[in-house]
């Protein structure tokens, strides 16, 4: 498979299918409190992740020394140990053991590994039957479809679909009862039980100190799998070892809840050593011994496991609650927003490393970058962070694509690239066509039904400070702006209104000319060079005024300056200077918040009899990286005129995230809708966020969706709140 | 019969483990529709179980030993009811397929998921647990333990070779439409005889 895949059309595809959106929509609403009561009966969930992801931590450190102890023990208890370096390696030993023991009928248990390495189809062709006794996987394969879900691998389809695959395989018609077709596998696959010579099974995880192995099941077909075979081969990756029986406890504890919200799945099994089976022979029914194999998989894992970035991903138990929570894979589900075999924002990564670099760039641009995975993900795994590294990565193997470095090329020269930005905002019309447009900042992108972007302010922040900046007697501190492209070109009233509400603090503002792009459009893309020029100028920019703080009304903004150290790690001279910045600069609700604090203003205010309805919404940068969700709902509640309506899943993504709205509009708008929708029902005139690329995606959802509502960014409301509006 | 560990009742932590955590235990096995009865002596089970053969049409049944399902009388009681009951290892091997009902005992619950742990190293236990449409199993109602963690801990205690089950509920998918669906490939009932009636003879 060399061919590049066209994910648009992919996409396009996956958004017309009915039965999908439908079953993904309606997942997508019940998991979340599904598995919050779950999560009930524990009573520190933070403490158990942190245990968790301890614990996986410390098993890849020494990872070669528990993959050696726990062949041994499994050894010792007379199993016979397998070590695969890649698919092709593991399916020789397969193939060639059931040779050797007459194996014509196989039963498989729930295994990823033996997908990724595209086990059946090899077994099938040496002409022995294999059947996936998961009914999820059962159907699947009669489909000749890839799980679309690590653990509800036929997600995509509905019962009408089945019936139809279950009639052709079975050749009589099945009705599409869900109940009837159950027990209709249950018939069907008893006969394979009974009669097969081997079962494969995955691990969910594999004991170092004693060679056992759990399984998690809920059907009971791991049970049988592991019971009436001669044989069981147990294909286990090495992300499944741990050091001890008691390290299972978290594992146990995390992922049933967060797999599918049970306390305990149906079936868990702890298995180790040749157990007891029951053979017939000429003479009856004897007791014999299993024969047992585990084959421990590489396939990049080890690669993996020896880089300390991407050890990482050891963390993963394959739950599935990454993908259950992201709003990308409830739109396209789990065959578009995949590699060959595991999706979403952890198959993004783990595709890099069992498929390769080619199969990682396909991909990865799907994950938006909203970090809602990193809430839920009982291992704690950074997920999005790991996919801009693996994207550095991709990038200093393969370079940028020759257009997108020709753009970067422009918005590295400012003067240059804030020329351009002016004359789009008078003829914004040349720049909506042509290969350009895709990777320039996205209020260069086109318009959609559903969705206006903004358009280029005639005169920028940059050129009205003048009239804006005033001077303040005896500053209580000196404030330097950032506002960032956003603010500066589409939205420079917000940036006036920021100036404003620092100077009512008694501050004194400055706007250094010299800044301009964050840099976060540019590194996004996993590029590093352009993006240290981006940082440099700005670090330069603001260098030359001695500021006490850098205020910046953009999340992105505040989170891409604090990573200029890291960025300019390689130059110690460079990375002092960008510590110095990164030091200063603050978010400016919380900042401001802080200051009402001081001086009691941040008090909850009484309602006035006539307040406006108001929700915020939640950008997800501010939230989830900054950590700041409380302050800019103090700020609303500490003015009379305004009453705050919480609007459903306000945390959630609203589609923009950057470069991404404009990249994938046909992904970006229904998130866009479904968060327009959750507006309406709150019954708000206005509509707060704190983030520019946010009211950037929301002003556009307004106007076209509901044009009665206003946008405004905390800054537009505590301005136009200040009492004395002369002295601003 | 072969046996993962011979004396699990000794390996129950002391003052952690016991019956006041039966309530939680039995609130959270119903919650996923494991149908628990809390009798005080074993032989109490007899009853139940003929009202579930009585209701099932069930006419063969295997049953495994332990101590609680002797003390039960319940296999001679089958049979007195006109029901097979196969009782040996190669009758329960060569019959499996065809039993409506497998009886076994486990040797403790866990309050926080309503699962029960079974030693299922003996084939015959694990055949009547794992293949017949209904499955009930014995427990002692003092036999339970708070976490999952402390059921792991007792495990870790021993544990080198054999097969330890937790069963939690009945056999179950939601892989069509999410629907949940009992009854897949394991039993599509769970019935566990909680009884007070200690077997070292000591009262609860």
């Amino acid at each position: 498979m060399s061919k590049r895949r066209n994910l648009k059309k992919e996409i396009h595809e996956k958004l017309n299918d009915e039965v999908l959106r439908d079953a993904l929509g309606r997942f997508a609403e019940e998991y979340p409190v599904a598995r919050e009561k779950a999560l009930e009966n524990i009573e520190d969930v933070e403490t158990l992740r942190e245990s968790l992801k301890s614990m996986k931590r410390d098993s890849v450190e020494r990872i070669s020394e528990l993959a050696d102890r726990f062949e041994e023990e499994a050894i010792r208890h007379g199993v016979r140990v397998f070590r695969a370096k890649t698919g092709e390696d593991l399916k020789q030993y397969i193939l060639d053991l059931c040779k050797e023991r007459g194996v014509k009928c196989i039963v498989k248990s729930k295994s990823m590994a033996s997908e990724e390495v595209e086990l059946n189809p090899a077994l099938e062709k040496a002409g022995i039957e294999v059947k996936e006794t998961d009914l999820g996987e059962w159907i699947i394969s009669l489909a000749g479809h890839r799980p679309s879900h690590m653990v509800l691998p036929a997600i995509h389809l509905n019962r009408y679909q089945v019936s139809e695959y279950f009639s052709r395989e079975l050749d009589k018609s099945i009705d599409p009862d869900i109940a009837f077709m159950v027990q209709t596998t249950r018939v069907a696959l008893r006969e394979s039980f009974l009669n097969a010579d081997m079962g494969i099974t995955g691990a969910n995880f594999g004991v170092a100190e004693n060679g056992a192995i759990g399984l998690v099941t809920n059907e009971g077909n791991g049970r049988l799998a592991t019971t009436l075979p001669r044989i069981h081969v147990v294909i286990i990756g090495y992300e499944k070892l741990i050091p001890t029986m008691k390290d299972a406890t978290p594992i146990l504890r995390l992922l049933p809840r967060n797999a599918t919200a049970q306390l305990m799945t149906s079936y868990m099994s702890i298995i180790s050593g040749p157990t007891p089976i029951m053979v017939k022979g000429s003479d009856g029914w004897k007791e014999d011994k299993k024969e047992i194999h585990y084959i421990l998989l590489d396939n990049g894992r080890l690669t993996a496991a020896h880089d300390d970035i991407f050890k990482e991903v050891y963390q993963c138990i394959r739950c599935g609650a990454c993908l259950n929570v992201c709003p990308v894979y409830e739109l396209v589900g789990g065959h578009v927003y995949s590699g060959h075999t595991y999706m979403g924002g952890i198959g993004t990564i783990l595709s890099a490393f069992t498929g390769g670099m080619k199969e990682f760039e396909d991909f990865n641009a799907l994950c938006i970058g909203c970090r809602k995975c990193t809430t839920v993900c009982p291992g704690k795994i950074n997920i999005p962070d790991l996919i801009e590294e693996m994207r550095i990565r991709s990038v200093k193997e393969n370079g940028l694509p020759f257009a997108v470095s020709k753009i970067f090329d422009v918005m590295t020269n400012r003067r240059f690239f804030h020329g351009l930005l002016r004359v789009a905002s008078v003829a914004q019309k040349p720049f909506t066509s042509g290969g350009l447009v895709r990777h320039l900042p996205l209020f260069l992108g086109g318009m959609t039904k559903d969705r206006s972007l903004p358009a280029i302010a005639k005169i920028p922040l940059r050129d009205r400070i003048g009239d804006v900046i005033k001077k303040i007697e005896k500053p209580a501190k000196r404030v330097g702006f950032f506002s960032g492209c956003t603010m500066d070109f589409v939205f420079p009233e917000t940036g006036e209104n920021v100036i404003k509400v620092i100077q009512d603090l008694n501050m004194e503002v400055v706007y250094p000319e010299g800044q301009g792009c964050c840099g976060k459009p540019v590194s996004a893309t996993g590029d590093v060079e352009y993006t240290k020029k981006l940082a440099m100028n700005n670090i330069e920019a603001f260098e030359d005024f001695d500021v006490d703080v850098i205020i910046c009304a953009c999340p992105t903004g505040v989170e891409q300056i604090r990573d200029y150290p890291h960025l300019l790690e390689d130059d110690p001279e460079s990375k002092a200077r960008a510590k110095k910045m990164a030091d200063k600069v603050e978010e400016f609700s919380s900042f401001v918040a802080r200051e009402y604090e001081k001086t009691g203003r941040l008090k909850k205010a009484a309602k006035k009899a006539d307040a406006v309805k108001i929700t915020y919404h939640d950008s997800c940068h501010l939230k989830r990286v900054l950590g700041i969700y409380e302050e800019p709902r103090k700020l609303i509640e500490s003015l009379e005129g305004y009453e705050l309506v919480e609007m459903q899943d306000a945390d959630r993504c609203c589609g923009m995230s950057g470069a991404f709205g404009v990249q994938h509009s046909n992904l970006s708008i229904p998130m866009l809708t479904e968060k327009m929708g959750k507006i309406k029902k709150t019954g708000a005139e206005i509509v707060a966020c704190a983030c520019s690329g946010c009211m950037v995606q929301l002003q556009g959802g307004i106007d076209q969706q509901t044009p009665d509502k206003k946008m405004k960014h905390i800054a537009d409301i505590l301005a136009e709140n200040i009492k004395d509006q002369k002295a601003i | 019969m072969k046996r993962t560990c011979d004396n699990w009742q000794d390996k129950l932590p002391v003052g952690k483990s016991g019956i006041h955590l039966y309530e939680e235990f039995e609130l959270r096995a119903k919650n996923v529709s494991t149908e628990v009865f809390h009798v005080k002596r074993a032989d109490e089970a007899g009853k139940i179980i003929l009202d579930i053969v009585k209701e099932t049409g069930a006419k063969y049944v295997a049953s495994v030993w332990c101590p609680l399902v002797e003390a039960s009388g319940i296999v001679d009681e089958l049979k007195d009811n006109g029901i097979i009951v196969y009782t040996e290892q190669i009758d329960i091997a060569e019959n499996i397929d065809i039993t409506d009902m497998g009886i076994s005992g486990v040797e403790f619950g866990i309050a926080e998921c309503g699962s029960v742990c079974q030693d299922a190293l003996a084939i015959e236990t694990r055949l009547v647990s794992s293949l017949p449409p209904l499955h009930i199993a014995f427990m002692e109602s003092r036999n339970i333990v708070p976490e999952i963690g402390d059921a792991i801990d007792i495990i870790s205690g021993f544990f080198t070779e054999g097969y330890v089950s937790w069963l939690t509920g009945p056999s179950r998918t939601a892989d069509i439409e999410r629907v949940l669906t009992i009854g897949v490939h394991g039993p599509g009932r769970l019935v566990i005889i909680a009884v007070d009636e200690g077997m070292d003879g000591g009262a609860v």
